[in-house]
């Protein structure tokens, strides 16, 4: 599904250097549920948005679903952010304007669904996350737990192969961060490959596999034996 | 992405600043308002113009001589007959003659404009009707042998005779610095001013007296060396032609081919005069309206980068979702044309309004036709990509991380 050759990141600020990424190297199959971890500035977020088509790497390759995706130009990147990855972030980003359910259906809109099919579609990504009574609300009139749901149910919308989360619990409290990690148990376990950053072991161990970085480097990359269930 | 979709989301942004909104569009609506209004009033008072030429004078032709032209150059009689009899499309011409001086009656004194032409001046003159109120006008038999006959105004005839207006058949004394003529009154006809201001300050304006040409001839001297001449043709579809032929005619008659004697003016050179003035001031509001325009332009710039420096992290949130680089392009370039399409809207009904209020207030009909507001639909559109492009390029132009990552 996903796999990283001797990726190299250079961060670059005026003449400073810096290395993010030294040389990654990352196999994720099908299927499984990941979590990264690591101190501050390890490079975990760097990963994430060149896993996410968001960045581009120096050195290296990125094989996605078998395509080789590291020279896309940007609108190629859109295509394959939009068919094939889902994006959760920590502080949601919903548009504030829109309703809950416009919120989720504004990527098939990317996609040139019709209008029809995405309010179908739409409104039963937010009954997944529970949250088909609230459809026509705007974001800032539900709690912040709701709203990681919605942001969910947004990035599962167009059926991604793999769901991105960098540190989607940060803003959370603690039970609410099991919600979410419930939906995402759920989800993985109905085929969605998950990978998510989180500085909390707690949190991890919800997954099936943590990967820990360190300096830019993947320190240990181990599989959980018994994964915690919710 | 559809055009349908985008056009949603520029209208929710634009609600949502309303007021923002508002004052950016009023550069725009103040440009638009004020071409429309200038467009509608000067292309009302153009026509309204022109319809007063046609009444008036769009068969009237103004012959002259320069002023240099010698005792020899200058028109005759003779040359008035012969171009009569030259081109049937001439209907009448009559001298323009005329000098100042005073009229008495009894006791009663007046100072009077006094005009000498051919029997034809009944029509072509500019200052008396045509209609004559009692009596008659002179009649070929008086112009040739220069009776003592006249045709006075209404109002002349009631400062000398004491508020009488038909005066038919009495004596009047008149007298320039050249000599002196008693006439007998055979017509009474109302001035020009009269006929169109109704009641004025009689006192102070002149009264009017038309005699045959060769009676004036004793209170002007060379009175019969004409200078000017109305001549009317009777279709003002050959006006041209006949102003040309005249002047031909007079040239090669008086031996002057090539001088430049004569000029024979009608009123599509005054129409020309008329529309390079209004073609000037419209020129001049035009520009202003453009500067007003450009304002505004710059106005809806400001504000579209605002709107995007305000909406980076939407625009990596949407770029993260799948947005391509010119789905936010058109989303942002979207959002300036119905800003400005909005304006111009505005501008359009407030124009409109506006032309209407000056227009009456002018007593003109302000004239609207359906291609300005095609024209202002689609420069406003053109003002909203022009100014809207650099922005959205900006917008579209972002990096995803950096964008997502702006607090
Ligand atoms: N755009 C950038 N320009 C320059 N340096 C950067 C940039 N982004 C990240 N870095 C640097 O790269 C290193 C890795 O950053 P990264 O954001 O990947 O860390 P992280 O593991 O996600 O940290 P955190 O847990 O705090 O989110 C850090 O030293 C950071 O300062
Ligand atoms: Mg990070």
């Amino acid at each position: 599904m996903i796999d990283l050759k001797n990726v190299v990141k250079i961060h670059q600020t005026g003449d400073e250097e810096l290395i993010a990424l030294k040389n990654i190297s990352l196999h994720i199959n099908e299927g499984e549920f990941t979590a990264i971890m690591g101190p501050s500035g390890s490079g975990k977020s760097t990963m994430m948005n060149i896993l996410g088509l968001l960045d581009r790497f120096d050195e290296g390759d990125y094989i996605l679903n078998g395509k080789n995706v590291t020279h896309l130009t940007s609108n190629e990147s859109a295509h394959v952010r939009n068919k094939n990855l889902g994006f959760v972030f920590q502080s949601f980003n919903l548009m504030p304007r829109m309703t809950l359910l416009e919120n989720v259906a504004l990527p098939m809109v990317y996609a040139g669904v019709p209008a029809k099919e995405r309010k179908e579609r739409a409104l039963e990504a937010l009954t997944q996350v529970g949250l088909e009574n609230r459809i026509k609300h705007r974001p800032n009139a539900i709690s912040g737990g709701q709203k990681q749901r919605v942001a969910i149910a947004r990035a599962i919308v167009n059926k991604p192969a793999v769901l991105m989360a960098d540190e989607p619990t940060g803003n959370l409290d603690s039970k609410t961060t099991l919600e979410i990690m419930s939906i995402f148990q759920r989800l993985n376990r109905e085929g969605t490959t998950v990978v998510m950053v989180t500085h909390e072991p707690d949190v991890a161990k919800y997954t099936k596999r943590i990967v820990s970085f360190k300096d830019g480097e993947i320190q240990d990359d181990q599989i959980i034996e018994k994964q915690k269930i919710i | 992405m559809n055009i349908t979709e985008s056009f949603k989301m520029a209208v929710d942004s634009i609600l949502a600043n309303k007021m923002r909104s508002f004052l950016t569009m009023l550069g725009i609506i103040i440009g638009i308002a004020a071409v429309i209004a200038i467009l509608a009033v000067g292309n009302g008072a153009t026509s309204q113009i022109t319809g007063t030429f046609n009444d008036l004078g769009a068969s009237t032709i103004s012959v002259s001589t320069s002023d240099d032209a010698t005792d020899s150059q200058k028109i005759t009689s003779q040359d008035m007959t012969s171009l009569k009899n030259s081109s049937d499309k001439i209907e009448r011409i009559s001298p323009d003659t005329m000098t100042r001086g005073t009229a008495s009656a009894g006791n009663n004194e007046k100072t009077a404009i006094m005009l000498g032409g051919t029997t034809d001046m009944q029509y072509t003159s500019q200052t008396m009707d045509s209609a004559v109120t009692y009596g008659r006008y002179f009649n070929t038999t008086e112009y040739s042998e220069g009776s003592s006959v006249a045709v006075i105004s209404a109002d002349a005839a009631r400062s000398l005779f004491n508020g009488r207006e038909n005066v038919v058949g009495e004596k009047v004394n008149l007298k320039t610095s050249n000599g002196q003529v008693s006439v007998k009154l055979i017509g009474v006809t109302k001035s020009t001013l009269e006929k169109m201001v109704g009641s004025f300050n009689e006192e102070e304006t002149p009264g009017y007296i038309a005699m045959p040409l060769t009676t004036l001839e004793t209170l002007v001297p060379n009175a019969t060396k004409i200078t000017s001449l109305t001549v009317q043709v009777a279709s003002k579809d050959d006006i041209q032609s006949v102003s040309n032929q005249i002047v031909n005619t007079l040239a090669t008659r008086h031996d002057s081919v090539g001088e430049d004697v004569y000029t024979a003016t009608n009123y599509l050179q005054a129409l020309d005069q008329v529309d390079s003035v209004l073609g000037l001031f419209i020129n001049f509001i035009a520009a202003v309206a453009a500067i007003a325009l450009l304002v505004g332009g710059i106005g809806v710039m400001n504000i579209m980068l605002v709107s995007v420096t305000e909406r980076t992290r939407e625009i990596g949130t949407r770029k993260a979702l799948g947005a391509t680089n010119s789905n936010i392009l058109f989303q942002f370039l979207m959002e300036s044309v119905i800003l400005c399409l909005i304006g111009g809207l505005i501008g359009l009904t407030l124009g409109i309004s506006l032309a209407l209020v000056v227009a009456s207030s002018l007593g003109i009909q302000a004239s609207f036709n359906i291609s300005s507001v095609i024209l202002v639909l689609l420069f406003s559109s053109i003002i909203g990509i022009f100014f809207g492009v650099y922005p959205a390029r900006k917008a579209a132009k972002l990096d995803p991380i950096e964008a997502l990552r702006y607090e």
